[in-house]
């Protein structure tokens, strides 16, 4: 629901202003930070995750590029990332020190979907709206570090 | 074991979507289908999507009358600086026709009576209505200013000298373009009252009637500064003025 939500968010955004501006994917955000948070260690939970991500972009696509695959491919890929990077660290050792790990995984939720369609169609103002893309998405990531870490000290 | 069993799956998802994601992406290019799916999918998100629209058109419209507001300021600013250089461009061209007109018909009038005991105030000349003396008309001597007329009949007229304490006209120092108010003290002085202190006034700077007197036109020679009379507290200095006329002696006067 919180996904759903967090999609619906980013939509509104985006055409509130009207494409002056690239909105940060708050939907790979909300997914990536559900991944991180979790510690059960269940399988479900990543599946969950790859198709949340395929449904997210294809639906992103049909919306706002009219070809479903652009995000698509980018959202499924991060998500893959994250899961393979975040399997390697033990569960016991994910809740200090993990920082640094965190934002990088969140980063790349913000830098991997629109360099796709950037890097399949170019053009100079694709390479401007998504370098402003990641600049606006920075508040959003350390936001997400802030409550993550929050949650971890909690959870201690 | 059941780790990497679950990896493998993960994996195998993963894949799976990746195909189904190149496949779409593949496909979905040359058909048509696509276009009635993007289409419906726009068409239900048109319903949440709905208060953004509306805000977003408010906000356009805000930024548009913003715009328009400043675009209109700069309009009204424009029209006033066009407004104040046509006043000034009027002004200049009356001035002129005053000019032409004094030009074209100096005449000159006797001084029939200047009187002991207003001495310094008034004269009167052999000039009066049937000669087109009119209230407030310029009276020279010597091409200097010497006063107005301030009262006509029908052959004679009185004039107000410079050296009447009643006397007020703006005038300027043409040096410095520096605004003050040329009155007389009644004892034979002029003076230029009014002008802010330290704005380096010398004596010899000359000084003549200013554009925004309302009768007399400006530029009319009045003499020069002879000295500083009186420094007041208030900021403003007192100069006396030298009339260019010889306000002693003159038995006519130009009008």
């Amino acid at each position: 629901m919180t996904l759903i939500i967090l999609w619906l968010i980013q939509d509104l955004l985006t055409v509130f202003t009207g494409g002056a501006m690239q909105i940060p994917s708050l939907f790979m955000l909300g997914l990536v930070y559900r991944l991180l948070i979790d510690d059960s260690n269940d399988e479900g939970v990543n599946l969950w995750g790859i198709w949340s991500a395929f449904a997210g972009g294809v639906l992103w696509d049909l919306r706002w590029i009219g070809i479903p695959g652009f995000f698509t491919l980018g959202y499924v890929v991060v998500v893959l990332a994250v899961i393979q990077v975040w399997g390697i660290i033990p569960p016991q050792g994910r809740s200090s020190g993990t920082g640094l790990i965190v934002f990088i995984l969140m980063e790349i939720s913000q830098l991997i979907p629109p360099l796709l369609p950037v890097l399949i169609l170019g053009g100079s103002a694709g390479w401007r709206f998504f370098l402003m893309q990641q600049v606006y998405s920075l508040p959003a990531i350390l936001f997400c570090i802030y409550i993550y870490n929050r949650k971890v000290r909690n959870r201690k | 074991m059941d780790n990497t069993r679950n990896t493998t799956r993960e994996w195998v998802h993963g894949l799976i979507a990746l195909i189904l994601g190149l496949f779409l992406l593949g496909i979905s290019s040359g058909m048509g289908v696509m276009k009635s799916i993007v289409d419906l999918w726009g068409s239900i998100l048109s319903i949440p999507e709905y208060p953004a629209v509306i805000m977003r058109e408010m906000f356009i419209e805000w930024r548009s009358w913003s715009r328009d507001k400043n675009t209109l300021n700069d309009e009204v600013r424009r029209l006033r600086n066009e407004n104040a250089k046509l006043r000034l461009d009027l002004a200049k061209f009356n001035s002129e026709k005053i000019y032409e007109s004094s030009d074209n018909e100096i005449r000159t009038a006797r001084v029939t009576l200047r009187a002991p005991m207003s001495w310094w105030s008034e004269i009167r000349i052999d000039r009066g209505e049937q000669d087109k003396i009119t209230q407030g008309l310029p009276v020279f001597s010597n091409g200097y200013l010497i006063g107005r007329v301030s009262s006509v009949s029908l052959m004679s007229s009185w004039a107000e000298l410079i050296t009447s304490p009643s006397f007020m006209i703006p005038a300027v120092i043409e040096e410095t373009r520096e605004l003050g108010v040329v009155a007389g003290d009644g004892n034979g002085s002029v003076l230029l009252r009014y002008i802010p202190a330290g704005r380096g006034i010398k004596t010899g700077m000359k000084v003549s009637t200013a554009m925004i007197g309302e009768q007399v036109p400006p530029g009319l020679p009045i003499g020069q500064i002879s000295g500083e009379f009186a420094a007041g507290v208030d900021g403003y200095t007192t100069y006396r003025i030298e009339p260019g006329a010889d306000m002693s002696r003159f038995y006519t006067v130009s009008y």
